[in-house]
Parts: C-alpha cells; structure tokens; sequence
C-alpha cells in the first residue's frame, strides 16, 4: 500500500512538472471547478483562473528540478497527499529559486486523480 | 468553520507546544495519523510522539515565515507551513516547510490525519 502511494505521487510530480515546462496550458488537465491554489499567498479557485495564473506568470520557460517527493495517504476515499521541494530554474537567470509545493490529489468519478488543492512557496 | 483561524490556531498550538513540551503533542494525533520526518515514515500517535520526542536536541524554537491553508473537503483544513527553526547552541536556525492535512474530531476540535516535515537546504 505505502509504495503504491509513493509510487502514485512520484507519477503525479514527474506528469505535472513536464506538463509545466513543456506545455503549461495542458495542466488545465489536472484541475477542475473545485480546485484551489495559493500561490505566494494569493489564492484562486477553478480550473480557469488557475489556469490562467499559471499561464500568465513573468516567464515563457522554466525548468523544475525536484529534490524531494513525499506522498501519503490522505483520507478513505482514495486522495493523496503529495509534498515536493525543489529548484526552478528560470531562462536568463543566474540562480534557481528554491520552491515547496504541496498537492492533494482527489479522485475522478473515472478513476483519475485531479488537484483539489495546491499550495506553492518560494523558499527564501 | 473558517479554514483560516483553524489554521492560526492550530499552527500556534502545535508549535508553541513543540517548543515547551514535546510529549504534549501525543493528543494532536490518532492512531491513523502519519508523519513522514526528513523522509522517514511514522504511523501512529505514540510511534510518532516517541519520534518526536526523541530528536536530537533539547531546546528548540520554531519561528513562522508563512502559513497557508485551504479546506480539503469532508471538513478537513490543509495548512502549509514556512518558518526557521533554531536549536539551543547552534549559530544558524534551519529552515523547514511543513504540511498539515486537519481533520475534526466528533468533539469539535481537530486533529492531525497528515504531517510531512522537510528541512529546506539552500
């Protein structure tokens, strides 16, 4: 059970940080109308404006590096919760910012897990 | 239920208590709760009391950078945490992030289901 919630959440981050470097619109996948993300402490709820958010940020490329991943189960009805740190590395930039990022992931009526919550941090 | 004051609430409970008396944290959580330390992976109220109970330090002082929340549904509460840590005799504090996924009690209090604590190294 433990490792297929590892194995679940390491899933999860290597889909949603190439979907983030490679194609940032495509992660309107991972959201629906119930999702909410604090980002730097601005919270937005709904697959569109985070979608938005997220496509609007200062950069058009970014690389994640991830050097952490810790998952567990979140509760009897199948969610996970996923904790990730790591670099981002954006174009042009001497240094990579160091970031925290926590998800809670929640299953589809199909089967899926989308991102009910999501709360990111810089970490300075 | 605001998710914003239960988060303060719980933040400044959890680590003021952590700071003055480690034990005391044994009824923030149940026998299903889990805490994942620096990757090590806890179950339990008193495996994880034992755990933190016996980190390597005496004294210790949490300091809060940022708190965030959200509720995760079922009238659970998800706080994520930012903050230094200073242990007695060290020069420099350690900077950690934690989460927390909340969960109520049938007494109208919560407790902790979820607890993931990492070191942030430059």
């Amino acid at each position: 059970m433990e490792e297929q919630i590892d194995s679940v959440g390491k899933a999860f981050v290597d889909h949603y940080y190439h979907l983030f470097d490679t194609d940032r619109p495509a992660l309107s996948s991972l959201y629906q109308p119930t999702s909410m993300l604090t980002f730097e402490g601005q919270k937005i709820q709904g697959v569109d404006d985070i979608t938005s958010k997220l496509n609007q940020l200062p950069f058009d490329r970014c690389r994640h590096v991830i050097s952490t991943i810790d998952s567990q189960p979140a509760s009897v009805t199948g969610g996970i919760v996923v904790f990730v740190s790591g670099s981002i590395q954006l174009p042009g930039e001497n240094h990579p910012l160091q970031f925290s990022q926590m998800f809670h992931l929640s299953p589809t009526l199909q089967g899926n897990l989308f991102v009910l919550n999501d709360i990111f941090r810089l970490n300075y | 239920m605001d998710p914003d004051a239960v988060a303060k609430a719980f933040v400044d409970h959890y680590y003021s208590t952590f700071d003055a008396n480690r034990a005391g944290l044994g009824n923030l959580y149940q026998e299903g709760s889990m805490l994942t330390f620096e990757g090590q992976k806890i179950q339990g109220s008193q495996s994880i009391v034992a755990k933190l109970t016996s980190l390597p330090f005496q004294q210790c002082k949490h300091n809060i950078t940022t708190v965030d929340c959200q509720p995760s549904g079922a009238g659970g509460v998800l706080v994520f945490v930012s903050g230094t840590l200073q242990l007695a005799g060290e020069q420099h504090a350690l900077k950690f992030s934690q989460m927390f996924h909340l969960m109520p009690t049938p007494q109208g209090s919560f407790y902790v289901l979820n607890d993931i604590f990492r070191l942030n190294y430059a």
